[in-house]
């Protein structure tokens, strides 16, 4: 088909990737290829209605009204969060599993058949929000019953999550095949990631199928009525669930960009796989911190899981900040690419989408999504972010400036990689992510200080202008509205300018040969026989990694950590500041 | 080459971690340590926390109470004078039922916080300081006490912050704290 799933493959279906050195069979790039390309036509079609979302929230504009408004809001979510991200992470279990390994996709039939399965929940999910009436609502990305949905939206739902579960088993099947023939062999470190995520993401999604099957039983009525309490605790399985899988899949995204195109090394195998074990038994925990402010969750269950449990989790967090900063520091010194405190930094390669993409996508997911994330998961914090605009702006922190902009990174480079096409416009690829990155962090901040300063509400199409009704109104928060308005049209250009080139590129770019890729690595191309690189004989003589100088690393961790006793202090000042409240 | 896309050679367990890693690991844990204590804290000795005693009820149920709570009360032209230091508040689409409510400064009154309907989000802020402002999750079948103290009179205003349907955004209400007798 345009021959996007060509490539010049062996008689034995294998090729081998100059970047990255792997051996590649056709049945992984080909379904790669296939879900990233579904995931950047979900980005495409969801990212319509980031348009129409924002320029309603900024009331000067008021594009929509109320009934339109969360319907888009719905299709905002729903495409963005749940299918972009999602299509985009089972193409990274088989990045991670079998095409690290050097295996083939086992189950190819399985794998269509999860292929087909999850585009038809999609769709039915979609079809379902453009034709909700009454009874029924708008499920935004919550559905909190019992507020109706339309029966064909919970279908849809329960039916994507049925079709991820089938996309998976090719990738638990290449592990099993794997583990079988090589026992005692120690997994690659992205592939040991994937593994965790894949086990992450079969908790939330049988946390998904209990909270959905639940809530189409009562809108069917099988059941007579539902508790809301309880459909919210057995959402949040999913709700946040699915969001710790964006995570941990950017993070194994994160040790396979930097690796690639930075030259990245693993400083402690062990450090690094011991946060991926901390994620696996605690991360999920922290979605609680969506119940922080209910009333039928007891004092005791709310703080053991978002303390006890959940800063095991942000403990993990504090060691990949460390640990993939540190191995970008000491691969560039051990190959003698810059010195002195942040020459390491300084002089990687900026002009690269790839890696930019990533080192945005670290810091920024750090100090905006990551601190705010921990200061919303304290029990008493939490009521001054609870659905505030403050929320918002910490998850699109999180799944925007975080993993978006990592997938963004990604799919450039499976456009020169795996569908070797040089970028339509390099110069305007270059560009792209600093435009990207850049207006949407202000635009976040924005909708973090409307939140957290003036209480302004998410999910409502108007209160800063008017509240119907009334003459009160937030109207003291307008200044920052107009600020946001502004530079959420700049990131949604940039998010155009993406979808241009990466679009563009699959389908125009020029055809690149194996040769081509140089400029991406930091060592040169890999040998065909799979030896390494240019600098071999540096690597046979080089000391243990742990050995070189992370100092760089250790102070930009310092001035992180700064910047978050500084935030979780003046929030907590602005509580202390409230009238007394509670027990 | 230490690589994620290759299984890690020899023994890497007991590879050194460097010294600079192994410093940051121990900071992680003391901040770690940190926010759970003060959270931990601050429920004992703070002034703001989202605790309450929480009891199941059924819509009914809770609308015989504000019967009950409006027949007592003093109806005035700001608002309804409750005969006691019990309030109680009740989101139902589109409106905040037993609202608006005329409360003193200085003295503690246990909100009784439900829903005739759907989820609704109680978020209280004053009028003259917006920066003041805390927000609740109200589900219908629960009857959550909260109590609260108001330091400073003011119109307080409570907008609906949970999704509710279409009217959402008109769903708003006030709370008065007059000077304390």
């Amino acid at each position: 088909m345009l021959g996007l799933f060509d490539n010049d493959y062996g008689s034995d279906g294998f090729r081998q990737c100059s970047v990255t050195g792997l051996q590649i069979h056709q049945s992984v790039e080909k379904y790669v290829k296939l879900f990233a390309l579904t995931a950047i036509v979900a980005l495409l079609y969801g990212g319509i209605f980031a348009l129409t979302v924002a320029m309603t929230r900024w009331e000067v504009v008021g594009l929509l009204d109320a009934g339109d408004f969360y319907t888009h809001l719905s299709l905002h979510a729903w495409n963005l969060l749940i299918f972009w991200m999602i299509f985009m992470e089972i193409a990274i279990l088989y990045v991670g599993g079998p095409m690290v390994l050097g295996r083939k996709l086992p189950l190819e039939r399985v794998a269509q058949l999860g292929w087909l399965t999850m585009v038809a929940g999609a769709l039915l999910v979609n079809y379902a929000i453009w034709t909700t009436s009454a009874p029924d609502q708008a499920p935004l990305l919550t559905s909190y019953a019992p507020l109706p949905s339309d029966p064909l939206f919970y279908t849809g739902a329960i039916v994507f999550l049925l079709g991820a579960t089938i996309s998976a088993l090719p990738f638990f099947t290449a592990l099993w095949f794997e583990k079988r023939e090589n026992p005692g062999q120690t997994l690659p470190l992205v592939t040991f990631g994937a593994f965790i995520t894949a086990i992450i993401a079969v908790e939330a999604i049988l946390g998904g199928l209990a909270a959905f099957s639940y809530a189409l039983a009562w809108r069917i009525e099988l059941i007579g009525s539902i508790d809301a309490a309880l459909y919210r605790q057995l959402y949040w399985i999913v709700g946040h669930g699915s969001q710790q899988i964006n995570l941990v899949a950017m993070i194994v995204v994160w040790y396979f960009l930097t690796h690639v195109v930075g030259g990245a090394e693993i400083v402690s195998e062990k450090v690094s796989r011991t946060a991926f074990i901390l994620y696996l038994f605690f991360i999920n925990l922290g979605a609680a911190h969506h119940l922080l402010s209910d009333p039928a969750v007891s004092t005791g269950w709310r703080i053991f899981n978002t303390s006890y449990a959940f800063y095991g989790a942000t403990f993990a967090s504090l060691i990949h900040a460390f640990a993939i900063p540190a191995g970008i520091e000491a691969g560039r010194r051990k190959r003698g690419l810059g010195g002195g405190l942040f020459g390491w930094l300084t002089g990687a390669p900026w002009k690269n989408p790839i890696f930019s993409s990533t080192i945005f996508s670290i810091i920024l997911f750090g100090f905006l999504g990551g601190i705010t994330g921990v200061l919303m998961g304290q029990l008493q914090l939490n009521m001054t972010w609870h659905n505030t605009l403050a929320t918002v702006g910490h998850f699109h922190a999180t799944v925007v400036l975080g993993t978006t902009v990592a997938f963004m990174g990604l799919s450039y480079f499976v456009i020169r990689t795996m569908f070797m096409r040089a970028f339509i416009s390099p110069k305007l690829a270059s560009i792209q992510p600093y435009f990207y990155a850049g207006a949407m962090s202000i635009a976040t901040l924005m909708l973090m200080y409307v939140g957290i300063l003036y209480g302004v509400p998410r999910r409502t199409s108007e209160v800063v202008e008017n509240i119907p009704g009334t003459d009160f109104s937030l109207a003291a928060a307008g200044p920052l509205f107009n600020v946001f308005g502004i530079f959420a049209l700049l990131a949604i250009a940039g998010g155009v300018l993406f979808l241009v080139i990466a679009v563009g590129s699959v389908l125009f770019g020029k055809k690149l040969e194996p040769g081509d890729n140089a400029d991406l690595t930091p060592d040169g191309l890999v040998y065909p026989d799979g030896g390494d690189v240019e600098t071999a004989d540096v690597e046979e003589e080089g000391n243990p990694v742990h050995t070189y100088d992370m100092r760089g690393t250790f102070v930009l961790c310092l001035i992180f950590l700064g910047a978050f006793v500084i935030t979780y202090v003046l929030n907590w000042y602005l509580l202390s500041q409230l009238w007394q409240i509670g027990a | 080459m230490s690589s994620p896309l290759k299984p890690p050679e020899g023994n890497w367990w007991d590879q050194a971690v460097n010294r600079r890693e192994s410093i940051w690991l121990g900071l992680g844990v003391i901040w770690s340590l940190v926010l759970f204590g003060w959270m931990s804290i601050w429920t004992r000795t703070g002034d703001q926390n989202p605790i309450g005693e929480t009891y199941r009820v059924t819509e009914a149920e809770f609308q015989e109470k504000m019967a009950a709570y409006k027949d007592a009360a003093e109806e005035t032209e700001q608002g309804l004078v409750p005969d006691d230091t019990s309030v109680y508040m009740a989101g139902v689409r589109f409106a905040w039922d037993g609202a608006p409510v005329v409360l003193e400064a200085d003295t503690q009154y246990d909100f009784h916080l439900s829903s005739y309907d759907v989820q609704h989000g109680f978020s209280l802020r004053p009028e003259a300081t917006l920066s003041k402002q805390i927000n609740l999750q109200i589900l219908p079948g629960y009857e959550w006490v909260v109590p609260m103290t108001f330091d400073e009179p003011g119109t307080y205003h409570i907008i609906c912050n949970e999704f509710c349907g279409e009217g959402h955004r008109s769903m708003h209400d006030t709370i008065i704290v007059t000077e304390a007798a």
